[in-house]
């Protein structure tokens, strides 16, 4: 009887035991996940701008923090990731100069990958738990704003932005420093918003392949739809088996890697609306038709391009299975050597064609300018003018112009009088490791890579290298091993070897001759697109799916216009058309 | 006398008010949440700062185009799961029953469990490889035998029954455990009085086997009716792609696209709500139902 107790006591015991346990860890966990730093959140409700200059005092634009402060953070990587040996995320060249120099200890609450970092930040501005210094997509920083969790940055912007910094405000006709100004006030560091045109589109095409049919370059978008249907017939792969196609493509339709936008821009159409399971239908392209706004997928010239698509997919020159198809696995088909030509922006050379030359010499993709179906010049696609991306400061962060500050070092180090390479990329076993993205926040001039290859070019043409900087010099020392039988250093080739060889020389040509479309709307998405955006792109990616795989005849595009219409676009054009009123 | 008793009972109570507690916190606690349908949810102003507006949230759901679409889906979707999904385990359990040899036996079920512990992710990739009409290998094999290539992720007249036929492939090993064990449960002693009166295995598998493992069935049934909503949401969004939206997409990801990526998190606890109220319906309804005809009570 006693005995049989005390087992029953024991037994109660350790469940207890275990579920107190358990939650303990549970709890351990979430908070060290977390963790917010007592430093930062406690002590966050005196004014900021006096406990920022009551101990760690440090003027000027990269003054000195004495004694040190520390500045937490979250950050994101991708699956491409590679660090100098010896260095990770807490201790690199960028935690370890900002330490050195700047007397601001960087610490990371968290790091995941890029895929996951939206939600993640989500979770943690729904806890409260926001770090000093964040990235955000454009959707985030107005709801913060709207929330008022951010702090001001204008004063720390006046008082702490170095001349690098400011210049790089003021880059892209000011349209950057537009989008992050709110009342006024600004609030927060915009990433990208430059006239680099860097997104403008360019046809990849295996020049091998090209031989071994006879075939030219295109000259003319029939030339590209001829061209594609002989990649699928003419067994470029010379195989004896029909399994090559034409013209890449995956279910997002329209992308930098795979996507038609260069497609369509050959036939006057500027259509942008990526189509995938996790794209957003909020940046709708509009042009301006004589004062008035209109939607870019319904015009007319969308339809012509339509046609032409599902012609090439009936001949056969495109992956029937295109439809289920993600940018991963359309990047497995072009490296498997099954397809091409696909329409990409400039650093498709580093990604996903890089490796192909190394490990298969015949392998010869080639970059070429986009052309027209008739006698009109091609306007490029080109948005990169409007930021996507912003770095913003919580409103508990006790030093909100260390922000400011990280900026001045960065573009300090890559710009800068004390340029250093180390803080750019860095050599090792033969391959350039890329450090500049450590940086918890970045910075840049638009024409940083245009004047790169400029650079290059001229050191080629006197022969003297001497007067490059130092990442204009990597450049050009991968140009010169590549052309030495280096084939790993392929990509400098791509992108920065000729004048019409490679994407900036073609880059160079465009901008020389001002062609590109972009969009003319440069609004926040409006309210009817954060309603119905996202079941218009539904039913668009549906009807040119269906219309490219001739499911339904190219007629019904007609019907699809009535229906976006009907559906909330009617609305939206009325938004997005209040707005144009409001700031001619 | 009632000291006693207390003293004696204690070690119980105590077990259940942990396993309560536990329920509270974890199960009853995040219920709060709820109110989250019925605010313009802002993340950072909290659970009970953001604006009030009443059942707006339903509405724009009311007023999505596909909704009556992906309603109908998500139902024809997890109904077809469901009768499957109990129909393949039970022939498996059936046909193991009758195997002598344990090893095989064994062995079998083994394999037949093992997809249960991988994830739609990892499935996916490889499902989206076997099935590819071009360069997959269920193609090549319906190619040698003359037939048809079938584009069976990309096809709408295909895809639902392609989800339907991974998932019971993926969970019948588990439930045809559950069944298994039913089986044991059945005495011995009416077999041998069936094969006295002469009765062949296949009257014996329908007047003792089937009849005795009927209240697990019922069980089983029971239980799923609750999921007539959740289609799976890991498989479908693991599969699916804009050309099958029309038959495939269903509450869940048709949520996560309209909503969730757009930081409406109103619209996707409204719709959590909304499950959640038709499975309270309806296992409600199942467990009447039960009792009635197959007089077997769950709780």
């Amino acid at each position: 009887m006693n005995r049989k107790r005390m087992a029953s006591w024991a037994l109660v015991g350790t469940l207890v035991l275990s579920a107190v346990l358990s939650a303990c860890t549970d709890n351990k966990n979430s908070s060290n996940t977390s963790s917010p730093s007592p430093s930062s959140s406690s002590t966050s409700s005196p004014a900021p701008s006096s406990s920022a200059s009551a101990p760690a005092m440090a003027d000027g634009p990269l003054g000195k923090y004495d004694p040190p402060i520390t500045v937490t953070t979250v950050r994101m990587f991708n699956s491409g990731l590679e660090f100098v040996k010896g260095q990770d995320w807490d201790n690199n060249v960028y935690t370890n100069g900002l330490k050195d120099e700047l007397g601001i200890i960087v610490k990371n609450q968290w790091i995941v990958d890029d895929q996951q970092y939206t939600n993640k930040l989500n979770v943690s501005m729904v806890s409260g738990d926001l770090p000093d210094v964040f990235e955000v997509t454009l959707q985030q920083l107005q709801l913060l704003v709207e929330a008022g969790a951010l702090a001001d940055l204008t004063d720390a912007y006046n008082k702490y932005s170095s001349d690098l910094t400011k210049k790089s405000f003021g880059e892209g006709d000011g349209i950057a420093l537009k989008a992050v100004t709110f009342n006024g006030k600004l609030m927060a560091i915009p990433n990208g918003g430059t006239t680099g045109r860097e997104d403008s589109q360019f046809i990849w095409i295996r020049k091998d392949w090209l031989k071994k049919l006879n075939l030219q370059p295109p000259a003319t978008m029939d030339d590209v739809v001829n061209i594609a249907k002989a990649f699928a017939t003419g067994d470029p792969d010379g195989n004896n088996k029909k399994d090559t196609f034409g013209l890449n493509l995956d279910y997002n339709l329209f992308n930098g890697w795979a996507g038609l936008d260069g497609f369509f821009n050959g036939y006057h159409a500027y259509p942008y609306n990526p189509g995938g399971p996790t794209a957003t239908g909020l940046n709708l392209m509009f042009l301006n038709k004589g004062g008035q706004l209109d939607y870019a997928d319904i015009q007319p010239e969308v339809k012509t391009a339509l046609g032409k698509l599902q012609e090439l997919y009936k001949a056969g020159a495109i992956n029937p299975e295109f439809s289920v198809m993600s940018g991963e696995k359309s990047a497995e088909l072009a490296t498997a050597g099954k397809v091409g030509m696909t329409f990409g922006q400039f650093w498709n050379a580093g990604w996903p064609l890089n490796e192909m030359k190394s490990k298969d010499p015949k392998v010869d993709w080639g970059v070429f300018p986009l052309v027209s179906a008739d006698d009109q010049p091609v306007l490029k696609t080109s948005n990169s003018i409007t930021p996507t991306r912003f770095w913003v400061v919580s409103k508990n962060a006790k030093n909100p112009e260390a922000a400011i500050k990280f900026l001045n070092f960065y573009l300090e180090k890559n710009y800068g009088e004390t340029r250093d390479e180390n803080y750019h990329s860095v050599k090792q076993d033969g391959k350039d490791i890329a450090t500049f993205g450590l940086s918890p926040v970045l910075g840049g001039f638009s024409e940083t890579n245009q004047n790169d290859f400029y650079a290059v070019q001229d050191a080629f043409k006197s022969n003297d290298p001497s007067k490059l900087n130092p990442t204009a010099k990597g450049y050009y020392d991968g140009i010169v091993n590549y052309r030495k039988g280096d084939l790993k250093a392929w990509p400098n080739e791509l992108m920065f070897g000729t004048e019409d060889g490679s994407a900036y020389g073609i880059l160079g040509t465009y901008k020389k001759n001002n062609e590109f479309m972009t969009n003319a709307y440069l609004g926040a998405p409006t309210a009817t697109m954060a309603k119905n955006g996202p079941a218009l792109k539904d039913l668009e990616v549906k009807e040119f799916t269906k219309i490219i795989m001739g499911e339904q005849p190219l007629d019904t595009f007609d019907t699809f216009v009535d229906n976006w219409k009907k559906q909330g676009g009617q609305q939206i054009l009325n938004e997005v058309n209040e707005w144009l009123k409001q700031h001619q | 006398m009632a000291h006693k008793r207390w003293a004696r009972e204690m070690p119980l109570h105590l077990l259940v008010w942990t396993g309560l507690a536990f329920v509270l916190v974890f199960c009853y606690g995040p219920m709060v949440g709820i109110v989250i349908a019925f605010q313009r949810f802002l993340p950072t102003n909290g659970l009970f700062n953001s604006r009030w507006i009443g059942f707006d949230n339903f509405r724009q759901i009311a007023e999505m185009p596909d909704t009556t679409r992906v309603i109908f889906n998500t139902v024809y979707i997890a109904v077809m799961k469901m009768v499957a999904g109990l129909i393949a385990p039970i022939t498996m359990a059936l046909l193991l029953n009758e195997i002598a040899q344990k090893a095989f036996k064994r062995t079998v079920q083994t394999i037949i469990y093992l997809p249960h512990f991988l994830s739609w992710v990892i499935l996916s990739g490889v499902l989206i490889d076997i099935l590819s009409p071009n360069f997959g290998i269920v193609n090549d094999l319906l190619g040698s035998l003359g037939m048809p290539h079938v584009y069976f992720l990309g096809d709408e007249k295909w895809f639902p029954f392609v989800l339907v036929g991974t998932d019971v492939w993926k969970e019948f090993g588990f439930s045809t455990i559950v069944f298994l064990a039913a089986l044991t449960g059945i005495n011995p002693a009416l077999y041998e009085a069936a094969v006295i009166d002469g009765a062949s295995r296949w009257k014996q598998t329908l007047y003792i086997t089937l009849p005795g493992i009927v209240p697990i069935m019922v069980l089983m049934a029971t239980l799923s009716l609750g999921n007539v909503l959740n289609a799976g949401f890991d498989q479908v969004f693991n599969l699916y792609n804009p050309s099958v939206y029309s038959t495939g997409d269903i509450l869940d990801t048709y949520v996560y696209r309209m909503g969730l990526q757009n930081f409406q998190f109103g619209v996707a606890t409204a719709v959590g709500l909304f499950k959640s109220a038709v499975s309270f319906v309806l296992i409600s309804v199942s467990y009447v139902l039960a009792y009635r005809f197959a007089n077997y009570r769950i709780f």
